[in-house]
Order: C-alpha cells, then sequence, then structure tokens
C-alpha cells in the first residue's frame, strides 16, 4: 500500500538519477575534451616557440655571417677538383702505404744458402732435411717453396704451380729456401715433428719448416703491392703469393 | 443546543450577493494564480532547459573557442632545400598614449630619453605635451628595451605584440625576395608578386617555395661583391639557371639592400640589375649570332673561312676588332677570338628579317618571362637596318637584362629547347611548362665543343675552373654615357655552361664599370675582371649542385680544333 503510494516517488528520484548519471557523463566528456584542446593548444604554442627559436638560430647563423667567420678565423675554401676520389677504390689507393722494397729479407736469404747446408750438427732436423732436399733438383726445390703444410693440399695443385716458377727462374730457389732455418729454429716441436716422420713424407715435413717461415716473412711484404722489378723479384712474390692464398 | 431558526439560517440578500461576488473573485484569484504559477514554470522550464542544451553543447568555462592553428599571419618563403627566407614574427612595439599619461610628463620623457636614445628629451616632451591619443615610440623593439620600458610603469604607455616580417639572411637574395610595406602588403619582389598568395588565409598556410638555392647564391653574392669591391665597380648582376628546367638557382644584384630595413633602401640598391637592368652585353651574344647561322644553313661548319680584315668598311661604318687577324680566319677562330669583323659578316648574311625573328623566338624582343613585377624591357635598335643587323650579331645595339642572357644560353644548351625562366621551384606544384623549340639539337650539341674552345684557348681562359669543363664566352661592351659609347667605361660579363660535356648549370655575371687594377695591366675588359670571379664561383657552386669533377674529361673537342691555327696559347682580350 505504501509502496504503491510511494510510486511516483521512486520514479521521480530513478528518473533524476538517470538524468543525474547522463549529464554527469557529459560533464566528464566535455572536460577531456578540454583537456585535450588545452594539450592541442600547447602543442601549437610550443610549434610556434619552436619557430620562434628557429627563425633566431637562422638569423644569427645566416650564410652572411658564417662567410664572415669563415673570412675572419676558420678560412675554409671550397674543395679543389684534385681533392674528389670517384670511388673506394681511389679512396683505398690514398691511404696504400708506399711501397717500399724490403731490403733486410733478402739479404738473409741470400747468406742463407750456405750456413744451411753446414749446420748438419745444430739439432734442428727440419733445416737439414730441407737443405738437402733443395740440393737434390731444381724441380724439387720449387715444390718445397710453394709447399703448404696443410693436409688438404693436394701433391697435383703443387706440381701444377711449381713448374711455372722453375721455368721462370731455377736460381731463386734457394733463396726461398733459406728462410726456413732461421725461422724453424725457435721451434723445437715442429722440428721434433719432422725428426719423427722424415721417411714417410719427406716433403710434407720439409713444407711444414718451409711455410713456418714463409708465413712469417709475408707479414712484412705488401700483398697488393705491383710486382716487383725483374725476373727473380717476379717469381719470389709469386710464390709469396700463392702461399698466401692457400693461406 | 438551541435549534437554529430559520430567520436565522435564511442569508440575507446582500449577504448573499456577497457570497456570490467572493465566489467570482475566489476563481479569478484562482485564475491568476494559474497563470502566474504557469508563467513562472514555464521561466523555470526554459531556464532548465537552457541549462540542460548548455549542459550538453554549451560552451563550458576554460573552452579556447576551438584550437588555433598554426597558420602564420602572411605566408613563408622558402628556398628550394625549405630554409625560411621569409618569415612573420611576433614582434614587440611599445606605442604611448600621450593624453592618458598620469605621471610627470618631463620625468618620463627624461627617462624615456635615457632608455631610447634615437629622440632627445625635448621630443619626447613635445610628444608628450601634444596631446595626440597615440604615438609609436618604437617597433620591433628588443626584449631588453621592452623590458626596460615596462620598469618605468607608466600606465599611459602600451606594449604590445604585432606580426612583422623578418627576413633571416638579411640581404641574401634581397631582390628576389623583395619587402612588404608598413601595413604588411608586398612592396617589392616575390613579396608583390605573390601578394595575394602570402595573405590570403585560406593559403598562406603553405610557404611559398622558391627555386633559389640559398648555398648557391650565398657563394654567387659573395664572389661577385668581392670582385665589385676589388675592381670598384658601381654595381654587378648574376644569375645561375638550371638548364633543363629554365629553374633560376640564384639571382643577385648588388649594391645589396636590406629588406628588414626598407626605409633605408636607396634607389639604387633598389634596382634590380639581374631582371630591370638592360645591358647591351657585347660578345655574350655572339654565341646566338652562330647558331642563327648555323640553323639557317649559312654556317655548316667551324672550318668556313671568312675574311678577317685588320677593319671592315661596311654600310658607311667601320667594324674594328680589339686584335684583328688581318688573314682569313675559320669561324672556330671567329669565336675563340671574340672576332667583331668576322661575326658582323656571318650576321650580315642572316639578314635583318631572320635575326628579328630568331629574336623573337628566344624572347629577346619582350621583357623577360619571370614572375617577378622588376622587369625591364629589351632596347633595340629603332631603325633595323643592314648595319645595325651587324652590330646586333655581335652584341652591340641591343640591350636585355642579364636574366635574359642567362635564358638565352640555357635555351641554346637545353638541345635549343626553350624553358621560360621561372623562381619558383620545379615540382608537383609547379610542374615543368612544355618548352619550345629554338635550335636544333645538332646545333646545340656542336656549340658545347665551340665554347669549351673559346675557355680552354681563347678569351675565357681564365674563367676555367679546373675539372668542372666550364665553357663560355666573355662580354664587354662599352657604356654609353651621355648619349655616346664611352672609351674607357665598360660593362663586362661572363656567360657560362658547366659542365660542358653534358650542360647542367649556366651562370652568368656582370659588372658595371670595373676599374682597371695593376695585375689587369690596365685592362677592363671582361676577361681580367669577370672571368676570374667566374671560374671562382664554379669552383664553389659546382660541387653543391651535384657536378662532380672530371679531370679526364671534356667535350669533343675535335669538331673546332682543326679549324684553329696553331695551338698556341695568347692572351686576348674580348
Amino acid at each position: 500500500m505504501s509502496v504503491r503510494s510511494f510510486h511516483s516517488v521512486y520514479m521521480a528520484g530513478t528518473v533524476a538519477a538517470a538524468a543525474l548519471g547522463c549529464y554527469l557523463v557529459s560533464l566528464r566528456v566535455a572536460s577531456e575534451r578540454a583537456a585535450l584542446e588545452g594539450v592541442e593548444t600547447r602543442i601549437v604554442q610550443t610549434q610556434s616557440d619552436i619557430r620562434m627559436l628557429q627563425t633566431e638560430i637562422g638569423t644569427r647563423g645566416r650564410l652572411d655571417q658564417l662567410e664572415q667567420w669563415n673570412a675572419s678565423a676558420l678560412s675554409l675554401s671550397a674543395p679543389a677538383a684534385n681533392q674528389f676520389v670517384e670511388d673506394s677504390f681511389q679512396l683505398a689507393k690514398l691511404a696504400a702505404p708506399d711501397h717500399h722494397l724490403e731490403v733486410k729479407a733478402p739479404v738473409i736469404m741470400a747468406s742463407a744458402p750456405a750456413p744451411a747446408t753446414q749446420p748438419v750438427l745444430g739439432n734442428d732436423q727440419s733445416d737439414q732435411t730441407a737443405v738437402t732436399t733443395s740440393q737434390d733438383s731444381p724441380q724439387q726445390l720449387v715444390h718445397e717453396a710453394s709447399l703448404k703444410i696443410e693436409p688438404r693440399e693436394t701433391p697435383e695443385v703443387e706440381a701444377i704451380v711449381s713448374p711455372a716458377a722453375a721455368r721462370n727462374k731455377p736460381a731463386p730457389k734457394p733463396l726461398v729456401s733459406k728462410p726456413a732455418q732461421p725461422k724453424s729454429k725457435p721451434e723445437p716441436a715442429a722440428a721434433a715433428a719432422a725428426k719423427a716422420a722424415p721417411k714417410k713424407t719427406p716433403r710434407l715435413s720439409i713444407a711444414s719448416a718451409h711455410t713456418e717461415t714463409k708465413s712469417v716473412k709475408l707479414a712484412e711484404a705488401d700483398p697488393l703491392a705491383p710486382l716487383p722489378y725483374g725476373k727473380a723479384h717476379a717469381a719470389h712474390s709469386q710464390q709469396f703469393r700463392d702461399s698466401d692464398r692457400r693461406k | 443546543m438551541n435549534a437554529p431558526t430559520a430567520a436565522l439560517v435564511a442569508p440575507r440578500p446582500e449577504r448573499l450577493r456577497l457570497v456570490g461576488q467572493r465566489r467570482q473573485i475566489l476563481s479569478m484569484m484562482h485564475q491568476r494564480l494559474m497563470l502566474g504559477m504557469l508563467l513562472y514554470a514555464g521561466i523555470v522550464a526554459i531556464i532548465a532547459l537552457r541549462l540542460v542544451y548548455l549542459a550538453a553543447f554549451g560552451v563550458h568555462a576554460g573552452e579556447q573557442g576551438g584550437v588555433p592553428a598554426l597558420i602564420p599571419d602572411r605566408g613563408d618563403i622558402i628556398d628550394r632545400d625549405g630554409e625560411p627566407l621569409a618569415r612573420t614574427i611576433n614582434a614587440w612595439s611599445i606605442a604611448i598614449h600621450p593624453d592618458k599619461v598620469i605621471g610627470d610628463k618631463l620625468t618620463l620623457a627624461g627617462k624615456l630619453a635615457q632608455v631610447m636614445p634615437e629622440r632627445s628629451e625635448a621630443d619626447y616632451f613635445a610628444m608628450l605635451k601634444s596631446g595626440k591619443p597615440f604615438v609609436y615610440l618604437q617597433r620591433r623593439a628588443s626584449p631588453d628595451l621592452v623590458q626596460a620600458v615596462n620598469a618605468i610603469g607608466e600606465p599611459g604607455i602600451e606594449i604590445q605584440r604585432e606580426p612583422v616580417r623578418l627576413y633571416p639572411q638579411t640581404t641574401l637574395a634581397a631582390h628576389v625576395i623583395g619587402f612588404t610595406n608598413i601595413d604588411g602588403h608586398g612592396a617589392y619582389g616575390i613579396e608583390r608578386a605573390f601578394d595575394n598568395q602570402l595573405s590570403d588565409p585560406a593559403r598562406r598556410g603553405a610557404p611559398v617555395q622558391l627555386s633559389i638555392s640559398m648555398k648557391v647564391q650565398q657563394a654567387l653574392e659573395h664572389e661577385l661583391s668581392d670582385a665589385m669591391t676589388h675592381f670598384s665597380a658601381i654595381g654587378a648582376a648574376g644569375v645561375v639557371m638550371d638548364v633543363h628546367t629554365g629553374e633560376v638557382l640564384a639571382m643577385t644584384s648588388l649594391p645589396a639592400m636590406n629588406p628588414n630595413a626598407p626605409g633605408q633602401v636607396t634607389p639604387d640598391q633598389m634596382f634590380n640589375r639581374a631582371t630591370q637592368g638592360v645591358y647591351e652585353l657585347g660578345s655574350t651574344f655572339k654565341p646566338f649570332t652562330l647558331a642563327m647561322a648555323m640553323d639557317s644553313g649559312i654556317v655548316r661548319s667551324f672550318g668556313q673561312m671568312y675574311p678577317c680584315p685588320k677593319e671592315l668598311p661596311a654600310y658607311g661604318h667601320t667594324v674594328h676588332d680589339t686584335e684583328p687577324y688581318g688573314r682569313p680566319c675559320s669561324v672556330a677562330e671567329i669565336m675563340k677570338n671574340s672576332s667583331n669583323i668576322g661575326m658582323a659578316q656571318i650576321a650580315d648574311q642572316i639578314g635583318a628579317a631572320r635575326q628579328q625573328a630568331w629574336l623573337k623566338k628566344m624572347g629577346f624582343l619582350s621583357p623577360v618571362a619571370i614572375e617577378l613585377k622588376e622587369r625591364g624591357r629589351p632596347l633595340t635598335p629603332r631603325t633595323w637596318g643592314p648595319f645595325e643587323t651587324m652590330t646586333v650579331g655581335f652584341g652591340q645595339g641591343i640591350a636585355v637584362a642579364p636574366l635574359q642572357l642567362a635564358m638565352g644560353y640555357a635555351t641554346l644548351f637545353d638541345g635549343g629547347v626553350y624553358h621560360p625562366p621561372t623562381i619558383l621551384k620545379i615540382g608537383p606544384n609547379h610542374p615543368l611548362p612544355p618548352g619550345r623549340r629554338v635550335f636544333t639539337a645538332d646545333t646545340s650539341y656542336r656549340m658545347r665543343s665551340l665554347l669549351r674552345l673559346v675557355v680552354t684557348m681563347g678569351t675565357g681562359r681564365k674563367a676555367d675552373a679546373p675539372g668542372y669543363r666550364v665553357g663560355g664566352k666573355t662580354g664587354t661592351a662599352q657604356k654609353v654615357i651621355n648619349g655616346r659609347y664611352s672609351q674607357s667605361v665598360n660593362i663586362t660579363s661572363f656567360a657560362g655552361v658547366f659542365p660542358m660535356d653534358d650542360p647542367r648549370y649556366v651562370m652568368v655575371m656582370m659588372l658595371d664599370s670595373p676599374k682597371a687594377m695593376p695585375e689587369t695591366f690596365g685592362f677592363t675588359t671582361a676577361a681580367w675582371n669577370i672571368g676570374p670571379a667566374f671560374g671562382r664561383t664554379v669552383s664553389r657552386i659546382a660541387p653543391m649542385l651535384g657536378v662532380e669533377p672530371d679531370m679526364n674529361r671534356e667535350p669533343d673537342m675535335s669538331e673546332v680544333l682543326p679549324y684553329v691555327q696553331g695551338a698556341q696559347q695568347t692572351t686576348k682580350k674580348d
């Protein structure tokens, strides 16, 4: 009974609450919108400030001013035509070291053949074998010079390379074989290995000594440098390059 | 209780009448009350509805009436790389309302004179006593000054912000950009030519992009101004153009003006020598005459011979050469040493009518086609007889603007196709207009080696920039002073194209009345003054324009070299 009589009041309350809720939502939306607009306004203001600062910086650093500073302090000038490089190769060429002949290495080589035969008494077996092989025949010497210790190296490849070098110059071979001595000395392990298997695979052991020697020398030579003048040098460098490639 | 008597109960007639009246009054009052209530209810309802409406759609507190977009009061002008050349900023202005000044006027005048010493204390006092409603004390005031004036604390002083036009690069390309007047409307240059676009609210948001390259412009202006100072010239002009599109990459006129202070610009500074000034540009005209002759079938080979006597009498006048050959000479030699005598004969063969038709086709008989409004009208001979044809053939008797000359060279080396010069960047907003063929492509190609020859062996050797294959032509014209050709005052110019094996840019530089210097051995000809400046400018701007220097490339010189007697390098003047 009483509930019924209050029905209209409840209805009115509900409607009022709903209206209030709707209003609150609308208010909330409006305030969000206002905040968004505030942010947008700030963005525009900041952009305007940035523009102002850019203008100021641009005005202070105008080209005319830079030119004056350049004239008074920096003295920079436009690059001349010859200061431009066309490609990376030209650029690399500018940085390449001056090619100069290694005087030291050839001297060692030249003196090497004679001592190599004598130090039979020396404890270095690999040297000894090297010397003996070098005395066998010019062709074999060439083999040694271009040999590598790597097991994947096949004798065929060596054979192909060596005749070319041999044809060029038989004389320089001792030169190449020589350097083996000074270098192999400080390596007793390699020597021992060579000693252990000199009979079974004489060429390989010799090669091991040679490669090591050569590798040390190669570091000093410029692999990209043009061929040295003279046939002897040509053959020499060819061998260097061969071994280099194999490495 | 006593039973009521009938007499007592029965109402008296008056009373009955009263009851009827009362009822009437009551009902009227009810009606009135109802009316009043309805009225109030209506008002309340209106207010409530209004409130609801406002809550839903109304403007709330703190709303800023729409977000202001970043649209400047006047459109920006930018260069081809987007660097600003003209901008509108808000600057401070200081004004005073003399009739609203509260404090002691004498003291105020003293304080004003202290912070703004441009005017004396007496001046300020007179201003304050004048009783005027409004006087500007300073426009474009610096923030420091504004602070100082604000510290005076006089309520009659008004400090406000107003938009002003600022040119950040000051004098750079001033003749192209121009300036605005005090009302903010364009008064010169681009500001004037594009005033509608720059001030239209719908379009001013997007900047006007020029074809000018700021860096190239600076290099050109600097080198030209160096040459002008060095040779004490009274003026100079320079133009750099893209051969293929006709875009003007740089254009300058000296003496320079400062558009930030247009009030201080003198008429001489305001004169745009590159477009308004028309000059007889002398021998720089000769390549056109030769190209006309080649296209008309008069000159078929650079080896064609012409008699080149020491002087050539023609139509009652005599044509002279600075260094006459005195022997028959080939067309290549005529160009190499810039022989007036040889070129006069070629022009004579072309004839006046054909020459005029060619010049019209090249756009040399009408004001130069550029967007700027400061344009000069070319001067042509009043009577175009056979002798005038000869003089026009070697560049005398016809006066054109330097920009026009650059346009002519661009036409000649863009395969013979004419594109109207433009100051706006060619792009999506401003597409390249269709060209118009003037010369044949073959003539255009063959001219390359000829103009390269002028620079490698002829009069333009000092204009060479190693590696950039410059080709061009010197020009020295005597200046007309009081109606007569002066023998000592010259206008020297150099029109050149680079790189000559594939022409991309044309540059014209001009000096007005250069003086002789010790290192020029007394000469005031183009080879000595503008030539070296041209070479320096090319070596500076070519790398910026992406022209790669190459010492091993040259145009096909076998076209001309066989026809040049001896390869001896002799110093030649124009």
